[in-house]
Protein backbone atom coordinates (compact mmCIF):
# COMPACT_ATOMS: atom_id res chain seq x y z
CA UNK A 1 0.00 0.00 0.00
CA UNK A 2 1.51 3.34 -0.84
CA UNK A 3 1.19 6.11 1.84
CA UNK A 4 2.78 8.80 3.09
CA UNK A 5 4.50 7.88 6.70
CA UNK A 6 4.85 10.04 9.23
CA UNK A 7 6.43 10.42 12.33
CA UNK A 8 4.85 12.44 15.65
CA UNK A 9 7.39 13.72 17.85
CA UNK A 10 6.19 14.29 21.66
CA UNK A 11 7.49 17.35 23.22
CA UNK A 12 7.51 19.18 26.53
CA UNK A 13 8.28 22.95 27.18
CA UNK A 14 9.72 23.54 30.09
CA UNK A 15 10.66 27.39 31.21
CA UNK A 16 11.24 28.27 34.04
CA UNK A 17 9.24 32.15 33.30
CA UNK A 18 5.14 31.01 34.19
CA UNK A 19 4.26 33.52 31.74
CA UNK A 20 6.10 31.62 28.92
CA UNK A 21 3.16 28.73 28.95
CA UNK A 22 0.32 31.02 28.66
CA UNK A 23 1.66 32.53 25.20
CA UNK A 24 2.33 29.08 23.65
CA UNK A 25 0.46 28.81 20.83
CA UNK A 26 0.99 26.81 17.38
CA UNK A 27 2.64 29.34 14.97
CA UNK A 28 5.07 30.63 17.45
CA UNK A 29 5.88 27.39 18.09
CA UNK A 30 6.76 26.17 14.83
CA UNK A 31 8.24 29.52 13.84
CA UNK A 32 10.81 28.77 16.39
CA UNK A 33 11.10 25.09 15.48
CA UNK A 34 11.97 26.42 11.87
CA UNK A 35 14.23 28.49 12.51
CA UNK A 36 16.49 26.05 14.71
CA UNK A 37 16.29 23.80 12.35
CA UNK A 38 17.62 26.19 9.45
CA UNK A 39 20.72 27.64 12.15
CA UNK A 40 21.40 24.08 12.36
CA UNK A 41 20.94 21.90 8.81
CA UNK A 42 20.89 25.28 6.94
CA UNK A 43 18.37 25.69 3.75
CA UNK A 44 18.59 22.00 3.13
CA UNK A 45 17.26 20.59 6.15
CA UNK A 46 14.63 23.25 6.59
CA UNK A 47 13.24 22.42 3.26
CA UNK A 48 13.00 18.77 3.80
CA UNK A 49 12.07 18.90 7.46
CA UNK A 50 8.94 21.29 6.50
CA UNK A 51 7.54 19.28 3.64
CA UNK A 52 4.71 17.98 6.09
CA UNK A 53 5.13 19.73 9.06
CA UNK A 54 2.95 20.77 11.29
CA UNK A 55 2.00 21.12 15.02
CA UNK A 56 -0.96 18.79 15.40
CA UNK A 57 -1.40 19.16 19.42
CA UNK A 58 -0.81 21.88 21.69
CA UNK A 59 -1.39 22.22 25.76
CA UNK A 60 -0.46 25.18 27.03
CA UNK A 61 -1.50 23.48 30.90
CA UNK A 62 1.01 20.99 30.44
CA UNK A 63 2.79 22.80 28.23
CA UNK A 64 3.29 19.18 25.81
CA UNK A 65 3.48 20.08 21.93
CA UNK A 66 2.79 17.34 19.07
CA UNK A 67 4.99 17.89 16.09
CA UNK A 68 4.49 15.91 12.72
CA UNK A 69 7.34 15.75 10.31
CA UNK A 70 7.79 12.85 7.31
CA UNK A 71 9.16 9.50 8.31
CA UNK A 72 12.82 10.77 6.38
CA UNK A 73 13.44 14.03 8.02
CA UNK A 74 12.61 13.01 11.14
CA UNK A 75 16.14 12.78 12.49
CA UNK A 76 17.10 15.97 11.29
CA UNK A 77 14.10 17.26 13.47
CA UNK A 78 14.91 15.78 16.08
CA UNK A 79 18.60 16.37 16.63
CA UNK A 80 17.79 19.83 16.01
CA UNK A 81 15.29 19.93 18.55
CA UNK A 82 18.01 20.73 21.17
CA UNK A 83 18.79 23.84 19.95
CA UNK A 84 14.97 25.97 20.28
CA UNK A 85 16.17 28.44 23.05
CA UNK A 86 13.39 30.82 23.69
CA UNK A 87 9.86 31.27 22.34
CA UNK A 88 9.27 34.44 20.72
CA UNK A 89 6.03 36.46 20.68
CA UNK A 90 4.32 39.41 20.67
CA UNK A 91 8.06 41.27 20.51
CA UNK A 92 8.66 39.62 23.68
CA UNK A 93 11.24 36.40 23.86
CA UNK A 94 10.65 33.53 26.69
CA UNK A 95 13.76 31.84 27.28
CA UNK A 96 12.72 27.89 27.33
CA UNK A 97 13.85 24.82 26.23
CA UNK A 98 12.28 21.28 24.54
CA UNK A 99 12.38 18.29 26.06
CA UNK A 100 11.65 15.32 23.69
CA UNK A 101 9.77 12.89 25.13
CA UNK A 102 8.74 10.06 22.50
CA UNK A 103 8.70 9.52 18.92
CA UNK A 104 6.31 7.54 17.45
CA UNK A 105 4.59 6.75 14.26
CA UNK A 106 1.19 7.62 15.15
CA UNK A 107 -0.58 9.79 16.79
CA UNK A 108 -2.56 7.27 18.88
CA UNK A 109 1.24 5.86 20.18
CA UNK A 110 1.63 9.24 21.25
CA UNK A 111 -1.40 9.22 23.11
CA UNK A 112 -0.76 6.46 24.33
CA UNK A 113 2.07 7.62 26.02
CA UNK A 114 0.90 10.78 27.00
CA UNK A 115 -1.72 9.27 29.01
CA UNK A 116 0.95 6.74 31.21
CA UNK A 117 3.74 10.04 31.25
CA UNK A 118 0.52 12.10 33.07
CA UNK A 119 -0.71 9.51 35.17
CA UNK A 120 3.46 9.22 36.64
CA UNK A 121 3.54 13.00 36.65
CA UNK A 122 0.41 13.44 38.95
CA UNK A 123 1.62 10.59 41.04
CA UNK A 124 4.50 12.63 41.49
CA UNK A 125 2.18 15.86 42.09
CA UNK A 126 0.57 14.11 44.87
CA UNK A 127 3.74 14.05 46.68
CA UNK A 128 4.34 17.29 46.74
CA UNK A 129 0.60 17.81 47.53
CA UNK A 130 0.39 20.74 50.55
CA UNK A 131 -3.10 20.73 50.70
CA UNK A 132 -5.45 18.01 51.00
CA UNK A 133 -8.27 19.10 48.70
CA UNK A 134 -5.13 18.95 46.45
CA UNK A 135 -4.75 15.89 46.98
CA UNK A 136 -8.33 14.71 46.42
CA UNK A 137 -8.72 16.10 43.12
CA UNK A 138 -5.46 14.92 42.14
CA UNK A 139 -6.42 11.70 42.97
CA UNK A 140 -9.47 11.92 41.25
CA UNK A 141 -7.95 13.21 38.07
CA UNK A 142 -5.73 10.05 38.75
CA UNK A 143 -8.67 7.27 38.68
CA UNK A 144 -10.55 9.01 35.55
CA UNK A 145 -7.31 8.50 33.24
CA UNK A 146 -8.36 6.62 30.04
CA UNK A 147 -8.69 6.27 26.75
CA UNK A 148 -12.36 6.73 25.88
CA UNK A 149 -14.16 6.16 22.49
CA UNK A 150 -15.59 8.99 20.56
CA UNK A 151 -17.17 9.36 17.34
CA UNK A 152 -15.88 11.89 15.25
CA UNK A 153 -14.92 12.53 11.65
CA UNK A 154 -10.71 11.76 11.37
CA UNK A 155 -11.70 8.42 14.25
CA UNK A 156 -8.89 10.07 16.39
CA UNK A 157 -9.84 9.17 19.67
CA UNK A 158 -10.29 11.79 22.88
CA UNK A 159 -8.39 11.48 25.54
CA UNK A 160 -9.54 12.26 28.77
CA UNK A 161 -6.96 12.68 31.75
CA UNK A 162 -6.14 15.37 34.16
CA UNK A 163 -4.32 18.14 33.96
CA UNK A 164 -2.41 20.54 35.91
CA UNK B 1 20.55 24.39 42.91
CA UNK B 2 17.68 25.45 40.41
CA UNK B 3 20.16 23.62 37.76
CA UNK B 4 19.49 20.23 40.09
CA UNK B 5 15.82 20.82 40.18
CA UNK B 6 15.28 21.40 36.70
CA UNK B 7 17.32 18.01 36.48
CA UNK B 8 14.93 15.87 38.19
CA UNK B 9 12.60 16.95 36.48
CA UNK B 10 13.92 16.51 33.26
CA UNK B 11 14.81 12.64 33.73
CA UNK B 12 17.95 12.24 34.91
CA UNK B 13 18.90 9.43 37.72
CA UNK B 14 22.63 10.65 38.36
CA UNK B 15 24.27 13.96 38.50
CA UNK B 16 27.69 14.87 39.26
CA UNK B 17 28.32 18.78 40.31
CA UNK B 18 31.84 19.68 38.70
CA UNK B 19 34.92 21.81 40.47
CA UNK B 20 37.30 23.34 38.29
CA UNK B 21 41.20 24.03 38.83
CA UNK B 22 43.14 25.84 36.66
CA UNK B 23 46.95 26.18 37.22
CA UNK B 24 47.47 29.60 35.65
CA UNK B 25 47.27 31.02 39.35
CA UNK B 26 50.30 30.04 41.50
CA UNK B 27 49.11 28.46 44.33
CA UNK B 28 45.76 26.46 44.39
CA UNK B 29 44.90 24.39 47.01
CA UNK B 30 41.77 21.63 46.25
CA UNK B 31 39.17 21.99 48.36
CA UNK B 32 36.89 19.91 50.13
CA UNK B 33 33.88 19.68 47.48
CA UNK B 34 30.53 20.54 48.44
CA UNK B 35 28.58 17.78 50.19
CA UNK B 36 25.35 17.31 48.70
CA UNK B 37 23.27 17.36 51.45
CA UNK B 38 23.74 21.14 52.20
CA UNK B 39 22.33 21.30 49.33
CA UNK B 40 19.09 19.07 49.37
CA UNK B 41 17.71 18.15 52.88
CA UNK B 42 16.06 15.21 51.26
CA UNK B 43 16.85 14.16 47.61
CA UNK B 44 13.79 14.11 45.25
CA UNK B 45 12.76 10.92 43.57
CA UNK B 46 13.48 9.77 40.16
CA UNK B 47 10.63 10.16 37.70
CA UNK B 48 9.41 7.11 36.51
CA UNK B 49 11.12 4.64 39.18
CA UNK B 50 11.12 4.84 42.70
CA UNK B 51 14.95 5.64 43.44
CA UNK B 52 16.22 8.54 44.87
CA UNK B 53 19.13 10.63 42.68
CA UNK B 54 22.90 10.19 42.92
CA UNK B 55 24.47 13.19 43.25
CA UNK B 56 27.96 12.50 42.78
CA UNK B 57 30.63 15.42 42.93
CA UNK B 58 33.78 15.70 40.64
CA UNK B 59 37.12 17.62 39.91
CA UNK B 60 38.49 18.91 36.60
CA UNK B 61 42.14 19.66 36.16
CA UNK B 62 42.92 21.87 33.51
CA UNK B 63 46.92 21.12 32.82
CA UNK B 64 48.87 22.63 30.71
CA UNK B 65 51.82 21.69 32.18
CA UNK B 66 53.31 17.86 33.45
CA UNK B 67 54.67 19.65 36.84
CA UNK B 68 50.41 19.84 37.19
CA UNK B 69 50.35 16.23 37.14
CA UNK B 70 51.66 15.49 40.47
CA UNK B 71 49.05 16.73 41.85
CA UNK B 72 47.02 13.77 41.07
CA UNK B 73 49.77 11.59 42.53
CA UNK B 74 50.16 13.67 46.33
CA UNK B 75 48.30 12.17 48.75
CA UNK B 76 46.13 15.37 49.55
CA UNK B 77 43.42 13.84 51.36
CA UNK B 78 40.87 16.23 49.72
CA UNK B 79 41.27 14.73 46.39
CA UNK B 80 40.41 11.01 47.76
CA UNK B 81 37.04 12.87 48.39
CA UNK B 82 36.20 13.46 45.43
CA UNK B 83 34.17 10.83 43.11
CA UNK B 84 35.27 11.48 39.90
CA UNK B 85 38.49 13.14 38.32
CA UNK B 86 38.69 14.62 34.71
CA UNK B 87 41.57 16.03 32.90
CA UNK B 88 41.81 18.84 30.52
CA UNK B 89 45.00 18.43 28.41
CA UNK B 90 46.11 20.98 26.55
CA UNK B 91 48.79 19.91 24.84
CA UNK B 92 50.00 16.69 22.82
CA UNK B 93 52.07 15.19 25.20
CA UNK B 94 49.79 16.15 28.24
CA UNK B 95 46.96 14.16 26.02
CA UNK B 96 49.39 11.16 25.44
CA UNK B 97 50.02 11.42 29.20
CA UNK B 98 46.43 11.41 30.41
CA UNK B 99 45.48 8.77 28.22
CA UNK B 100 48.26 6.07 29.34
CA UNK B 101 49.45 6.91 32.54
CA UNK B 102 47.43 9.30 34.66
CA UNK B 103 44.57 8.05 37.26
CA UNK B 104 41.45 9.70 36.26
CA UNK B 105 38.35 8.30 34.57
CA UNK B 106 37.32 10.83 32.45
CA UNK B 107 39.61 13.20 29.79
CA UNK B 108 38.15 15.81 28.53
CA UNK B 109 37.95 17.14 24.55
CA UNK B 110 38.19 21.15 24.34
CA UNK B 111 35.48 22.01 21.82
CA UNK B 112 35.72 25.58 22.16
CA UNK B 113 38.58 26.67 20.01
CA UNK B 114 40.68 24.35 17.10
CA UNK B 115 42.08 21.72 18.75
CA UNK B 116 46.20 22.47 19.09
CA UNK B 117 46.70 18.71 18.35
CA UNK B 118 45.53 15.93 16.56
CA UNK B 119 44.41 12.58 17.80
CA UNK B 120 46.85 9.36 17.17
CA UNK B 121 45.64 5.88 17.70
CA UNK B 122 48.24 4.55 19.92
CA UNK B 123 47.12 6.91 23.27
CA UNK B 124 43.55 6.57 22.23
CA UNK B 125 43.40 2.58 22.44
CA UNK B 126 45.12 2.82 25.65
CA UNK B 127 43.46 4.37 27.08
CA UNK B 128 39.94 2.49 26.05
CA UNK B 129 41.76 -0.42 27.18
CA UNK B 130 42.60 1.39 30.69
CA UNK B 131 38.71 2.28 30.79
CA UNK B 132 39.01 5.94 30.33
CA UNK B 133 36.00 8.03 28.62
CA UNK B 134 36.66 11.00 26.80
CA UNK B 135 34.38 13.82 27.38
CA UNK B 136 32.20 15.86 24.91
CA UNK B 137 30.51 19.15 25.99
CA UNK B 138 27.40 20.28 24.38
CA UNK B 139 26.27 23.69 25.70
CA UNK B 140 28.89 25.72 23.99
CA UNK B 141 27.07 24.59 20.82
CA UNK B 142 24.05 25.64 21.78
CA UNK B 143 24.95 28.85 23.00
CA UNK B 144 26.91 30.20 20.14
CA UNK B 145 27.46 29.58 16.20
CA UNK B 146 31.15 29.53 15.99
CA UNK B 147 31.61 27.04 19.26
CA UNK B 148 29.15 24.75 17.36
CA UNK B 149 31.26 24.82 14.28
CA UNK B 150 34.09 23.65 16.76
CA UNK B 151 32.18 21.59 18.49
CA UNK B 152 31.21 19.14 15.87
CA UNK B 153 34.33 19.65 13.91
CA UNK B 154 36.58 18.13 17.06
CA UNK B 155 33.99 15.70 17.61
CA UNK B 156 33.81 14.07 14.60
CA UNK B 157 37.82 14.11 14.44
CA UNK B 158 37.37 12.29 17.77
CA UNK B 159 35.17 9.51 16.38
CA UNK B 160 36.97 9.00 13.55
CA UNK B 161 39.75 7.80 15.60
CA UNK B 162 38.05 6.04 18.69
CA UNK B 163 35.21 4.67 16.12
CA UNK B 164 32.56 6.02 18.95
CA UNK B 165 33.73 3.81 21.67
CA UNK B 166 34.11 4.93 25.11
CA UNK B 167 32.33 8.54 24.74
CA UNK B 168 31.00 10.50 27.13
CA UNK B 169 28.54 13.59 26.40
CA UNK B 170 27.85 16.02 29.28
CA UNK B 171 26.98 19.33 29.71
CA UNK B 172 28.70 22.78 30.93
CA UNK B 173 25.17 24.42 32.10
CA UNK B 174 25.83 27.03 34.03
CA UNK B 175 22.27 28.18 34.24
CA UNK B 176 18.84 25.82 34.46
CA UNK B 177 17.90 26.27 30.79
CA UNK B 178 21.24 25.34 29.08
CA UNK B 179 20.48 21.76 30.55
CA UNK B 180 18.88 19.23 27.40
CA UNK B 181 16.95 16.18 28.32
CA UNK B 182 18.21 12.32 27.86
CA UNK B 183 16.74 12.10 24.93
CA UNK B 184 17.44 15.30 23.10
CA UNK B 185 21.51 15.19 24.19
CA UNK B 186 21.42 11.20 22.85
CA UNK B 187 19.90 13.07 19.57
CA UNK B 188 22.82 15.79 19.50
CA UNK B 189 25.47 12.75 19.50
CA UNK B 190 23.96 11.63 15.99
CA UNK B 191 24.60 15.32 14.52
CA UNK B 192 28.66 14.53 16.20
CA UNK B 193 28.72 10.91 14.08
CA UNK B 194 28.05 8.54 16.29
CA UNK B 195 25.58 5.62 15.89
CA UNK B 196 21.99 5.82 17.36
CA UNK B 197 23.38 2.92 19.59
CA UNK B 198 26.67 4.73 20.73
CA UNK B 199 24.59 8.00 20.75
CA UNK B 200 22.39 6.35 23.59
CA UNK B 201 25.03 4.44 25.37
CA UNK B 202 27.18 7.86 25.87
CA UNK B 203 24.30 9.11 27.76
CA UNK B 204 23.68 6.21 29.92
CA UNK B 205 26.27 2.97 29.88
CA UNK B 206 29.37 4.86 29.35
CA UNK B 207 28.64 7.30 32.26
CA UNK B 208 27.85 4.64 34.44
CA UNK B 209 30.58 2.77 33.39
CA UNK B 210 32.49 6.40 34.29
CA UNK B 211 31.13 6.24 37.92
CA UNK B 212 31.93 2.24 38.15
CA UNK B 213 35.34 3.72 37.39
CA UNK B 214 35.71 6.37 39.43
CA UNK B 215 34.52 3.94 42.78
CA UNK B 216 37.21 1.47 41.50
CA UNK B 217 39.76 4.13 41.71
CA UNK B 218 39.10 5.28 45.17
CA UNK B 219 39.00 1.34 46.76
CA UNK B 220 42.26 0.63 44.35
CA UNK B 221 40.69 -3.10 43.60
CA UNK B 222 37.66 -4.00 41.48
CA UNK B 223 34.29 -3.35 42.09
CA UNK B 224 31.88 -6.20 42.90
CA UNK B 225 28.35 -5.64 43.11
CA UNK B 226 26.39 -8.30 44.78
CA UNK B 227 22.73 -9.10 43.83
CA UNK B 228 20.07 -10.03 47.00
CA UNK B 229 17.76 -12.31 44.98
CA UNK B 230 14.73 -13.28 47.31
CA UNK B 231 14.51 -10.09 49.02
CA UNK B 232 14.99 -6.88 46.39
CA UNK B 233 16.77 -6.66 43.51
CA UNK B 234 19.94 -4.38 43.51
CA UNK B 235 19.89 -1.71 40.90
CA UNK B 236 23.24 -2.10 40.08
CA UNK B 237 22.25 -5.13 37.81
CA UNK B 238 19.72 -3.36 35.81
CA UNK B 239 20.23 -0.40 33.56
CA UNK B 240 20.20 2.98 35.23
CA UNK B 241 17.81 5.21 32.36
CA UNK B 242 20.26 7.99 32.29
CA UNK B 243 23.04 9.69 33.76
CA UNK B 244 24.85 12.85 32.90
CA UNK B 245 27.00 15.51 34.22
CA UNK B 246 26.66 18.93 35.45
CA UNK B 247 29.23 21.61 36.01
CA UNK B 248 28.74 24.42 38.36
CA UNK B 249 31.44 26.95 38.15
CA UNK B 250 32.00 27.20 42.00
Amino acid sequence: MVRFKNRYVLCEVVSEDPRCRQCIEDRTLGLAVRDAIARVHGDYGLACCSISFTVKYLNAYTGTVLLRCRKDSYRLLCSALPFVRYLESRAQRYPCFLNTLHVGGTIRTCQKFLIQYNRIELLRLLQNCTTEEERQCIQKSLLSCSLTEEQSQSGDEEEDDGTE
Amino acid sequence: QSNLTVCFSVGYSAVALNHVIDFKEKKQEIIKPVSPSELFPSLPIVQGTSKRIKVLTRLTLVVSDPSHCNLLRSTSANIRLYDIIAVFPKTEKLFHIACTTLDVDLVCINVTEKLPFYFRRPPVNMAIDRGIYFELLYTPAIKDSTMRRYTISNAISLMQVCKGKNIVISSAAERALELRGPYDVANLGLLFGLSESEAKAAVSTNCRATMLHGETRKSACGVVYTVKKPRKVEEEETAVPACKKAKTQA
